[in-house]
């Protein structure tokens, strides 16, 4: 439950009980790697090496507000709608 | 290929005339195999309308102006609908193209469709469409392999020339294997991934099936290079075709890893893969056992930092800005329900193990001992490439299963056993075909090489394609 409240997502009572029979099937393939000597290995987020890539900070082109915004399920004034966030006064 | 190309050049035959062929040919094929999502049947006679102007001008883009082509439908196609085969993106109409889209339309390839896949690419048999399974080709009661199920199976069937896929895992090379055709991962950081529905992006490639080896090439010449909007591929160097070399396998030292031909793999893989291996060395390569002992450890490292970087990736899908939204009072619910309304059950499941992985109290026992396993495994790639200039292995321990087969998760999760390696190590590595088994199901065969050693894995290919029937592809 608390994984789907993380998640944003929910689920039914049956999802939940499906997706908890697989976390635990899930878990021996993570207490296998545990078993691993990984002595003082530091970890690998990219296959190849990469530096920091830095480009000239220049003005580019944009895609056009209203192509964008057409994509958008709710829009207002230019603006994606949303339900409020913050409660409180309109 | 070539001989579209010359054929297009003399005028012997017309884009719409080879676009017209493609639609006739889906027509005929997809009602039983379900490979594409979307047709573009209006789009694609516009561009070849275009192209033949082109062509009557003599200001052909390239050689291959006109030549149809399927693509990927989670590789964005301005205002063509791009599902991800997820219900939560049924209607989106990305309002730019990909980089690799934008280079084959720069070389006047012609966007016939948008083939089918595991829902966000998350699966091995384009079974978790939310658009329904593809059928393989050569069998319809088996899957065509995936998550590029579509996109190998239009090859195969003819539907298409060739097509692009993508690669996390091995999602353009098992398809590519089980329906009979040419698939290539291209290394980490070779090809743009701009505007591809990330899945992990630490692993994902896109690249070219075809029903020949240069066909592949000629397509991966087209999409390979630098482009500024994908930081991993800022150092690519573009890839030109090369001239065919018989030669190349003289003294070729060829690494055949032990742990690869093990428990679980069919025999009848097992004996096309050695045959192939015996052949190159009667034409002049040295086989050399290597270990890969870490490949023990390949599936439960890919599936430990997919499950983490998928869960994080598909956080944009919110309902905000562009695909499906369930309305309700406050934002959270808005999200939750919205998602749990669009996404499948295997992309639920993977946010839910990816969550858990990267939640504050487990990160460090799953996701980081993943991240340093992977090292481990990296490093073992690197010293097998230190000693051999290639290594062999058969592409899937078995042939396409049936469909509806594979009921559990981490069964279906084994048949990326040969291919995740290359993903997570960041190596080349292509899947050609190289025999049949009993049923007349085709048997794939990976060839990898280091890191930017496309072409020499292309020429090896080449060498081995001469010796094996072709058993898939585009007729006129």
């Amino acid at each position: 439950m608390r994984m789907a409240r993380l998640a944003r997502l929910e689920l039914s009572e049956e999802e939940i009980e499906l997706y908890l029979r697989d976390l635990n099937g899930f878990l021996a393939s993570g207490r296998k790697l545990q078993q691993v000597d990984v002595g003082g290995l530091a970890g690998t987020s990219h296959a190849l090496t990469v530096g920091t890539v830095l480009r000239p900070d220049q003005v580019g082109e944009s895609l056009p507000q209203a192509a964008v915004l057409a994509e958008g399920p709710e829009v207002m004034d230019g603006y994606f709608k949303v339900p409020r966030i913050v409660e409180g006064q309109e | 290929m070539r001989r579209l190309a010359q054929l297009l050049a003399a005028g012997e035959i017309t884009s719409t005339e080879l676009v017209r062929r493609c639609l006739e040919r889906i027509k005929e094929t997809e009602p039983e195999l379900n490979a594409f999502i979307t047709v573009d049947e209006e789009g694609a006679l516009v561009q070849a309308a275009q192209s033949d102007e082109r062509r009557a001008r003599s200001q052909a883009l390239s050689p291959w102006d006109g030549i149809p082509l399927a693509v990927k439908d989670n590789i964005s196609t301005k205002g063509l609908r791009t599902t991800c085969a997820s219900r939560f993106l049924r209607s989106y109409r990305p309002v730019y193209d990909a980089t690799v889209v934008e280079r084959v339309k720069r070389a006047g390839l012609i966007i016939i469709g948008k083939t089918n896949l595991d829902e966000f690419a998350m699966g091995s048999s384009t079974e978790y469409s939310a658009f329904g399974v593809t059928k393989n080709p050569h069998d319809p009661a088996r899957v065509a392999g995936g998550s590029s199920g579509g996109s190998a199976a239009a090859v195969a069937a003819g539907q298409v020339p060739w097509s692009l896929g993508t690669d996390t895992g091995g999602s353009i090379r098992q398809p590519a294997a089980f329906c009979g055709v040419v698939g290539l991962k291209p290394t980490y950081g070779r090809v743009s991934r701009y505007g591809v529905v990330a899945l992990a992006p630490s692993l994902d490639q896109v690249g070219p099936l075809a029903a020949t080896v240069e066909d592949a090439a000629i397509l991966f010449s087209l999409i390979a290079g630098a482009d500024p909007r994908d930081a991993t591929s800022t150092e690519a160097r573009p890839f030109a075709l090369p001239a065919w070399d018989p030669q190349v396998v003289q003294g070729l030292k060829v690494g055949v890893p032990e742990e690869f031909f093990s428990s679980g793999l069919h025999g009848e893989v097992e004996a096309a893969a050695r045959s192939v291996l015996r052949s190159l060395e009667e034409q002049g390569a040295v086989l050399q056992p290597i270990s890969l002992a870490s490949n023990e450890y390949a599936i439960d490292t890919y599936l430990t930092l997919v499950t983490a970087e998928a869960s994080s990736c598909l956080a944009r899908f919110d309902g905000v800005r562009y695909g499906e939204r369930v309305p309700a009072g406050d934002v959270n619910t808005m999200f939750a329900k919205s998602r749990g309304a669009g996404f499948g059950p295997e992309v639920k499941r993977r946010i839910m193990l990816g969550t858990y992985v990267l939640s504050a109290s487990h990160y460090e026992a799953y996701y980081e001992q993943a991240q340093r396993v992977r090292t481990l495994i990296r490093q073992e790639v690197a010293r097998a490439f230190a000693e051999v200039d290639v290594i062999i292995t058969p592409t899937t321990p078995t042939t396409a299963f049936r469909i509806g087969e594979k009921r559990n998760p981490l069964e279906m999760y084994l048949s990326d056993l040969y291919t995740a390696t290359a993903n997570l190590s960041g190596v080349c590595a292509l899947s050609l075909p190289c025999g049949s088994d009993a049923r007349g199901l085709p048997i794939g065969l990976q060839i990898m090489g280091n890191h930017f050693q496309e072409e020499l894995i292309f020429q090896v290919a080449h060498v081995v394609e001469a010796n094996v029937e072709r058993v898939a592809g585009f007729e006129l």
